[in-house]
């Protein structure tokens, strides 16, 4: 249902909280997902990040998932 | 978007990847993938990696005879011997996965071409990062990058293989690469205490 992502909280964690996650969870457990456009993730991107631009969050999200923490930006 | 549709652990890396304190990695997500087919074995993926280590000794040992100043010799040369310290590390996973115990030559007679680390050549690396080769801090920087970039390759892999006992051997790998970032990382604070 859609209006569910409106309702639904995200918590936000910091830079420093982010890689204690993945070093807590070497096992691959957790996904860094950049949303950004290919170009910005060409320019940087946290080490092991999946690319995953926005627009095409919709249609490819059973490529993640739904039980691994995703950490995104 | 992702928390409307069902998935439980989504959290926003607040202020996104400008609030990220750490080494980044660059280039497209295949970058360096060519090296790895999704199918290997685990000992295969080992294989692949000790030939990263080799060829990322072979380019601290041609920057070595590349520079004049004494002091980035000898560090290239530290951080081509710290290359073989890694090399060994893998031989010895070789061995956990395999049981088969094999000298460092022998191992390296598996590798058809060594790779650099990462998977950017050389060449790439140098234009990527324009380091001035005379300065300890920007070589340990260079050193660092490579590592990340080291890191980024092994994740990426492991997250395309398709048997899992690759996949955990490159999480593995991937560990170690973050180990030896963690290393670095302390190495050049303590440099720069020094300065």
């Amino acid at each position: 249902m859609k209006w569910m992502q409106f309702f639904t909280p995200v918590s936000s964690i910091n830079w420093e909280e982010a890689l204690q996650f993945a070093e807590q969870k070497p096992d691959g457990e957790v996904i860094f997902l950049d949303v950004r456009q290919p170009k910005e993730y060409n320019h940087g991107h946290l080490p092991g990040a999946k690319l995953l631009p926005l627009g095409d969050l919709d249609s490819r999200s059973a490529e993640l998932g739904k039980d691994k923490p995703i950490v995104i930006y | 978007m992702l928390a409307g549709k069902g998935f439980r652990k989504v959290y926003n890396l607040t202020g996104g990847i400008k609030a990220w304190k750490k080494e980044v990695a660059v280039g497209p997500e295949e970058t360096g993938l060519h090296l790895f087919t999704r199918e290997e074995s685990p000992e295969e993926a080992v294989v692949i990696g000790f030939g990263l280590e080799m060829g990322l000794r072979d380019f601290y040992l041609s920057m070595q005879s590349k520079v004049s100043l004494e002091t980035t010799k000898v560090l290239f040369g530290k951080l081509a011997d710290i290359e073989i310290l890694h090399q060994q590390r893998l031989v010895d996973l070789y061995r956990e996965i395999t049981g088969t115990s094999l000298t460092m030559t022998e191992f390296a007679g598996k590798i058809a071409e060594p790779a650099l680390e990462g998977g950017l050549t050389t060449e790439e690396y140098l234009q990527l990062y324009a380091v001035d080769v005379d300065s300890e801090i920007e070589v340990l920087g260079l050193a660092m990058a490579i590592e990340a970039q080291a890191l980024d390759l092994y994740l990426r892999a492991a997250e395309r293989s398709d048997k899992q006992a690759t996949k955990q051997v490159l999480l593995q790998i991937a560990e170690e690469e973050r180990s030896h970032i963690a290393r670095l990382s302390s190495y050049i604070d303590h440099q720069q205490e020094l300065v």
